[in-house]
């Protein structure tokens, strides 16, 4: 048979839609308390990965007109076949979650508050930064006199979530500001 | 065809992933929670949890420590004693769904007297409906019936990482849980499944049901 499990489970989802609620076994006004509708009937299917541990879980997300409805695990993923832990489970939880940050916050060199920042600055903020500190700190030669090119000031610390090909391009630009410390995610 | 479970907690790691994929997909709210000592939180089976993982610890005769998971949620009996016992007050308050053998909670079951309600949660044998102060309705595991309705598995079994629930046909899982068991058995030689006659939802113990919850099983 040439369908994926994922087309399979939506010919079942059509089929189920076809049936009318008297067949269901019981009678219409009481199955009206269920919900005859799937809460993610029609919803785009949007593939992501869960951003906790370093195992990095696929899941889907179900999206409708823009909004996510709900999220679980996609079973066409080798690596987790469908299922999450209690963490990954409770992704919808985190996007709904009122303590969500959607913003940049910035905390000042002594201050004790939190301020709403763009990303423009912000990204520029880190942008100078990085800069100023390779700047002072670049060492050209060690004490042999052998040319080592690094800043031993900065720190890079990779995430799992990565891909192959994107640790590849990090790596290289990370490597071309000098930096040598680097660390990665799954062992923190 | 009539749908069962089989929850085989020798494989449970007690991740809880169930629990909370039963909440997302029933869009429930958090409880507020506090430190008790345990890992079974929230302590008991309320309106915004209709799945825990219930945690039994002990040491035995031989000084060792056992810790047994329970992934405790509605049997989905073969003869429901709640659907008998609302039908006597406010028919169709409670119903078991012919096709897949689900039982469920109606919208009516608001209009149960308190005492009636209460009459309701007490004929469990299993100690699951709950009821919602707010609503008045009766609250517990459906079976994710609109899941199941529409050929998906409830969220639980799907979202289980180490394959210890299995969902299907009754016949299927029956078939399952007999190879699960026997395997089982040359670790754990008290290895039993719980109740298979009379529920949907069957349990694989290592142990006397005692050593995991007061109502983990009925016979």
């Amino acid at each position: 048979m040439n369908t994926t499990r994922r087309s399979f489970l939506k010919l079942m989802g059509v089929s189920a839609v076809g049936l009318s609620l008297g067949q269901l076994g019981f009678d219409l006004a009481e199955a009206q308390a269920y919900a005859s509708k799937l809460k993610i009937e029609g919803a785009k299917e949007v593939g992501s990965v869960c951003p906790f541990c370093s195992v990095c879980c696929q899941i889907i997300a179900y999206v409708r007109n823009g909004k996510l409805v709900s999220t679980e695990g996609d079973p066409d993923f080798p690596v987790n076949e469908g299922a999450l832990c209690a963490k990954g489970a409770a992704l919808f939880s985190m996007y709904t979650n009122p303590h969500r940050l959607t913003k940049p916050l910035y905390r000042a060199p002594f201050s004790d508050k939190w301020v709403e920042k763009d990303w423009d600055w912000t990204l520029n903020q880190i942008a100078r930064r990085v800069k100023d500190t390779r700047d002072k700190d670049m060492v050209l030669k060690n004490e042999k006199g052998q040319t080592v090119n690094r800043v031993d000031t900065l720190f890079m610390m990779g995430t799992s979530h990565a891909s192959n090909e994107e640790c590849a391009v990090i790596h290289q630009a990370i490597r071309s500001l000098g930096m040598v410390q680097m660390d990665h995610q799954a062992r923190v | 065809m009539p749908k069962a479970f089989l929850v085989d907690t020798t494989r449970c790691t007690a991740c809880r992933g169930c629990q909370l994929a039963c909440k997302e997909w029933h869009d429930l709210p958090a409880n507020a929670t506090k430190q008790r000592g345990s890992h079974q939180n929230p302590p008991d089976l309320n309106p915004n949890n209709l799945k825990i993982v219930r945690f039994n610890e002990r040491m035995t005769k031989e000084g060792v420590v056992v810790w047994n998971f329970f992934p405790d949620q509605c049997r989905h009996c073969i003869t429901p004693v709640c659907v008998d016992v609302a039908d006597m007050a406010v028919p169709g308050a409670m119903i078991k769904d012919k096709k897949t053998g689900a039982v469920l909670a109606t919208e009516k079951s608001a209009k149960l007297s308190p005492a009636d309600a209460k009459a309701v949660a007490e004929a469990c044998p299993y100690n699951i409906p709950r009821i919602d102060p707010k609503t008045k309705r009766i609250t517990k595991c459906d079976m994710c019936f609109d899941r199941v309705s529409a050929g998906m598995q409830p969220i639980c079994v799907k979202t289980c990482p180490t394959g210890t629930m299995v969902f299907g046909e009754r016949e299927e899982v029956l078939a399952v849980a007999q190879k699960r068991l026997a395997f089982a058995k040359e670790r754990f030689p008290k290895a039993h499944l719980v109740d298979m006659e009379d529920v949907s939802v069957i349990y694989l113990l290592a142990e006397e049901k005692e050593h995991y919850y007061e109502y983990a099983g009925f016979m």
